[in-house]
């Protein structure tokens, strides 16, 4: 059916694991859509990512209706998962550097490339090294 | 439970630095208005119709998370402000980095929805009701009971009303009916009650297609009603006297190709969803294939037309 588009809303939530709990439900409460249905079909579309977050785009048409698409995982995520740490920065006095491999950074910029807006891998690599910076996490070769 | 709104305003790229400090301190998730995005989906096509205008591009985006309102609150906002302000020292560029908080009150998220949909009378005897709704059914009445999923709005929208009050006249009892964007099985699941002895549904997304097969067996229709997926009438056998095609006017005209093969001698296609703006270039493409427009329904800035084939006049 042809329909107009109302609003979009973007979310990073667990995939999987999504619950209308906030954010999801003021987020998607607010447009009218119908939260369960949304998690129900998300958590399925997401099964095999469960337990990363990851960026879901989800547009409402004006009958509150919706369809969405699923995004990689941000890189922070990917770069928490890769040096084994659940934290990022945070606290860092009591936090010990945490380490990733330089080859695991590209691995993680390759996995990304179709939602980096960067010009090649190496480029990718780059700004994934600077997430990582950012977050404490030390690239080492 | 109260929940405190945090909202962290910071640069486009720097989204996923400010949902990883809001995920540490335990926040479940986050939300990100992004005008740029918008933008993107607007410039890329994606969307047939929308209601938004381009957004000012800032460059800014806002992260949005809920926290509960309870004695760990201060704590969690103290670390997540020291968690950017330990990323900007690290050379992160955060933009201003503003936090401010907003107390929310209470809500029913879950059933907030529910506000948008109620017991409809759409057509003549047609009634859609919302199943947590109650109805007392007249005595001419056709209920269908849906419940919006995915792949359904509220079924009153102009361009499934006005095939719900066509269906009312054009379903003659024992009439094979063909239903092409099924959607949430609306159409298939009225022709069905209205008397169709036999109805094939499809859709292209198989999200709709379990939505109309999960709506069908609500209605007591599945012995009547078949549904499958399907690009228009690619899988579809034999022919129907009346087919429906709730669509876009690029897929009616689409469709027009097909109807050769599986629209019956003598029968009609009920096509909606085609925007005013568009209906030069479906008349003109039904010209072209040797098929007449009967009747013509219009609502809001939607058509819905009935047509024929030339010859059958």
């Amino acid at each position: 059916m042809a329909k107009k588009v109302a609003k979009l809303v973007k979310l990073q939530v667990l995939a999987g694991k999504a619950t209308p709990a906030p954010p999801v439900g003021p987020a998607l409460g607010q447009a009218g859509v119908n939260i369960m249905a949304f998690v129900k079909e998300f958590n399925e579309r997401t099964a095999k990512q469960a337990g990363l977050i990851i960026p879901v785009e989800i547009t409402v048409f004006e009958d509150r209706s919706f369809t969405f698409v699923t995004k990689t995982p941000p890189a922070a995520v990917l770069l928490k998962k890769a040096a084994g740490i659940e934290k990022a920065s945070g606290e860092p006095n009591k936090t010990k550097v945490a380490k990733v491999p330089r080859a695991k950074a590209q691995e993680i910029a390759q996995s990304k490339m179709q939602d980096l807006n960067a010009a090649d891998l190496e480029a990718a690599t780059r700004m994934i090294e600077g997430t990582a910076r950012s977050m404490g996490i030390e690239i080492v070769d | 439970m109260e929940w405190v709104e945090v909202s962290v305003e910071t640069k486009t790229e720097a989204a996923d630095l400010v949902t990883a400090a809001f995920t540490d301190i335990g926040a479940g998730g986050v939300e990100i208005d992004d005008p740029a995005l918008i933008n993107a989906y607007i410039d890329e096509g994606r969307w047939d119709y929308r209601d938004m205008e381009r957004k000012p591009e800032t460059g800014m985006v806002v992260v949005r998370s809920y926290l509960a309102n309870d004695e760990e609150l201060d704590g969690k906002v103290r670390t997540l402000k020291a968690s950017l302000e330990y990323m900007k020292g690290r050379g992160a560029d955060l933009g201003t980095a503003k936090v401010s908080t907003n107390i929310r009150n209470d809500e029913d998220w879950v059933d907030n929805w529910k506000k948008y949909f109620h017991t409809d009378k759409v057509g003549k005897n047609l009634v859609i009701q919302p199943s947590w709704e109650e109805y007392e059914a007249q005595p001419d009445d056709i209920v269908l009971r849906l419940d919006p999923g995915a792949a359904f709005g509220t079924g009153t929208h102009p361009t499934t009303s006005m095939c719900l009050r066509a269906l009312e006249e054009l379903v003659k009892p024992d009439m094979t009916v063909f239903d092409v964007g099924t959607g949430s099985g609306v159409l298939a699941i009225a022709a069905a009650k209205l008397g169709a002895s036999k109805v094939v549904a499809a859709d292209y997304d198989a999200t709709a297609v379990k939505s109309a097969k999960f709506n069908s067996a609500e209605n007591g229709t599945e012995s009547i009603i078949e549904i499958k997926q399907s690009d228009l009438l690619k899988e579809f056998s034999g022919k129907a006297k009346l087919i429906t095609a709730n669509l876009i006017a690029d897929l009616v005209i689409r469709l027009f190709d097909e109807l050769d093969d599986h629209l019956e001698k003598g029968g009609r296609l009920l096509a909606s969803g085609i925007i005013l703006s568009r209906e030069e270039d479906v008349v003109a493409a039904a010209k072209l294939h040797g098929l007449f427009i009967v009747q013509r329904h219009e609502e809001k800035e939607w058509l819905a037309l009935e047509i024929i084939r030339e010859e059958d006049r």
